[in-house]
């Protein structure tokens, strides 16, 4: 057997398998309909979300003690750093370079690689956040230790609490997006070995 | 619905309706599992349907489809990886069971059709995709668009990989 008669029996038993069903193009109609849908709702919920970040900032900074208003200014300021870190560690990796599978592999690969530093970064900007906190709490004791004494329980179960979400957002959170980041890089490297090798 | 919005969904039925069974055929190289297999049919579509109103006619619409079925067939295969370790592992008894009848998967089995693509899904990732783009007919060029390698490389590859399922089969050289 020749090899284009080859390819051509292989031609033939490849064209023979099944085309998407009827029922299949109607499915992916309804999920492109819930795309939309989702799309406009994201958009929208968005927007919802940063209005009400700024009436809840502007609200803290007029009704509320100078904490709140320290807590309020210190949120916006490390939500700015966050956003110039990710924008900073994400940069060229928005579009791929060329049209084409390699090209989407290699970009693939620049993300991840970006997110894992991106998340070590996120570790240290949240330990920075933890001492600023501690800063803060520490140049105002006259006035936070006058409340602690009078109200010393609210302050006990607001400390667990913190520690409490901390612990399982800090640790467990980040080590496991990072494990699984490390993982997909491995798998990313791999296509672009075989990319290469063959 | 917008006059623009009405066109961009024609041109996303008249495309799917022309290439829809090659991005199924193409599906069965990234999964084996029916079920599963149909869910990457969708995902393909959805991402040919957002990439759409960006598609300026930089190449064929053919190169533009299989471009974004082999990407997203390769996301599959990493968003898969573990599952599908996992279920390699597992005893036939536990093996998750396709509600829908698959008449034509049991079949294949028995016959050249079935070892074809069972051939073609044990190919290391780049010679499947190039294996695929030889069986639905491409041309060097667009092989080359599709995956971003030179006319010449493509033919040294795709000899490669005919080489490498002809070893999957089981055909002596």
């Amino acid at each position: 057997m020749t090899d284009d008669r080859e390819l051509e029996s292989w031609r033939e038993q490849w064209s023979g398998v099944a085309e998407p069903s009827a029922e299949l193009q109607r499915e992916i109609q309804l999920r492109i309909k819930r795309q939309n849908r989702r799309f406009v709702l994201g958009n929208l919920l968005t927007v919802i979300a940063f209005l009400g970040m700024l009436i809840f900032g502007l609200f803290l900074r007029h009704r509320s003690s100078w904490m709140g208003t320290g807590w309020g200014t210190s949120v916006c300021v490390l939500a700015v750093i966050a956003a110039a870190c990710r924008v900073w560690f994400l940069r060229g990796t928005w579009r791929p370079e060329a049209q084409s599978t390699r090209a989407f592999v290699e970009l693939w690969h620049k993300r991840v690689t970006a997110r894992i530093r991106l998340l070590r970064i996120s570790l240290y900007l949240s330990l920075g956040w933890l001492i600023f906190c501690a800063a803060l709490t520490a140049a105002n004791w006259a006035t936070i230790g006058e409340d602690f004494k009078t109200h010393p329980k609210a302050w006990l179960v607001l400390l667990v609490a913190c520690a409490l979400m901390q612990y399982p957002v800090l640790w467990y959170g980040m080590v496991w997006i990072r494990r699984r980041k490390l993982a997909e890089l491995k798998e990313v490297k791999n296509i672009l070995d075989e990319m290469n090798d063959v | 619905m917008s006059e623009s919005q009405r066109a961009l969904e024609q041109r996303f039925e008249r495309i799917f309706r022309e290439y829809g069974g090659a991005v199924s055929r193409l599906a069965y190289s990234y999964e084996a599992v029916a079920g599963i297999r149909e869910e990457l049919v969708q995902e393909i579509a959805l991402a040919i349907w957002k990439a759409l109103p960006h598609f300026r006619g930089e190449c064929s619409e053919r190169t533009f489809v299989f471009r974004i079925a082999n990407n997203r067939g390769l996301s599959h295969v990493w968003k898969r990886r573990p599952q599908h370790q996992a279920l390699e592992e597992l005893e036939e008894d536990e093996q998750p069971v396709d509600p829908r009848p698959h008449p034509e998967a049991k079949a294949a089995q028995s016959d050249e059709r079935g070892r074809l693509l069972a051939a073609i899904q044990s190919l290391p990732v780049a010679h499947r995709q190039m294996i695929v783009l030889l069986l639905e007919g491409l041309s060097h060029a667009e092989m080359g668009e599709v995956l971003g390698i030179t006319e010449n490389n493509v033919g040294v590859r795709a000899n490669r990989a005919r080489k490498a399922l002809k070893e999957a089969l089981g055909v002596r050289p």
